[in-house]
């Protein structure tokens, strides 16, 4: 991000203001990335709703099957660490890797919480012998929300490596680049999960 | 993040972003524990969401800060899944 900053002025008080960059923050391979992934999420949702359109009574029976309790405390996870993050890329810029990795770390705790939490939903429902083909609607939540579990496994993962490199004083204020890639693909995933809580779990 | 501020004057309100973002999950949440539905409650239940998916992209993502199309990126993607689910909402309790 900073190499498309340019400082465009001063204030009266010496601190120099810098001109809004062209990019996001982080590597742009990493936002072309993210788009696709939104868009095949936005393609999932939509042919869920639209599904849901000829089978309303079952999609509403069986959506009472599911733990909305779980849900919320998968949700304020998700929201808790992406607030992590934002703190760690706060420290990274700052040069402070050791606050960077700390913040981090907490972030991946979070994401343990989610892990265990839809772990124990899915064994409650395979327990229950739900699986893909018992009917429409488990179909959908089974996969959409697999598909999401598995990002964020991937999530924790890139956290984790960045959180070591950040362990190592591997970042600077001015090469933090890492930070940012990582931090912008978990904000991804949170920002998924905003969108399926309410769907799958709230919306009749 | 914001590329004009200076990086530690973000903490404060992204800190009070992700206050309304716990808010607005625990409204979500409240509504389906309520039991309540209907279309109204269903938009508002993803106005709701929309909302915080444009906080997320705004404070926490730091596309508040940029320029051009990727200033709004989250907002247009934002927009395709809420309009086709409104509309397939809409429809269904239509018919």
């Amino acid at each position: 991000m900073s190499d498309d900053m340019k400082i465009s002025s001063t204030t009266p008080g010496g601190a120099q203001r810098v001109a809004a960059p062209n990019y996001p923050p982080g590597d742009l391979a990493i936002w072309i990335f993210i788009l696709a992934e939104l868009l095949v999420f936005a393609v999932f949702f939509a042919a869920y709703a639209f599904t849901r359109m000829n089978h309303v009574e079952l999609f509403n029976e069986y959506q009472a099957t599911l733990n909305r309790d779980a849900a919320l405390i998968n949700t304020l996870a998700l929201l808790t660490s992406s607030y992590f993050v934002m703190r760690g890329v706060v420290a990274a810029r700052e040069g402070n890797n050791a606050f960077c990795a700390r913040w981090l770390w907490a972030a991946v705790a979070m994401g343990v919480v989610f892990v265990v939490v839809k772990s124990a939903e899915y064994a409650h429902h395979l327990g229950a012998g739900v699986s893909l083909s018992t009917n429409t609607f488990y179909m959908f939540y089974l996969s959409l929300t697999f598909f999401h579990f598995m990002h964020v496994i991937l999530g924790m993962v890139i956290l984790v490596a960045v959180a070591v490199k950040a362990h190592g004083d591997g970042y600077s204020v001015e090469d933090h680049t890492g930070v940012e890639t990582g931090a912008s693909y978990w904000h991804m995933v949170d920002l998924l999960w905003l969108i399926l809580f309410p769907l799958v779990y709230v919306m009749r | 993040m914001n590329g004009i501020e200076p990086t530690r004057q973000l903490i404060r309100p992204c800190t009070l972003v992700y206050a309304v973002l716990m808010l607005l999950t625990v409204a979500t949440w409240g509504i389906g524990r309520a039991g309540l539905s209907g279309l109204g409650v269903s938009l508002t239940v993803l106005a709701f969401a929309m909302f915080k998916g444009h906080l997320i992209g705004d404070w926490f993502m730091g596309l508040r800060g940029v320029r051009g199309i990727w200033r709004w990126v989250v907002v247009l993607w934002l927009l395709i899944p809420g309009g086709l689910i409104s509309l397939a909402f809409f429809l269904s309790y239509r018919s």
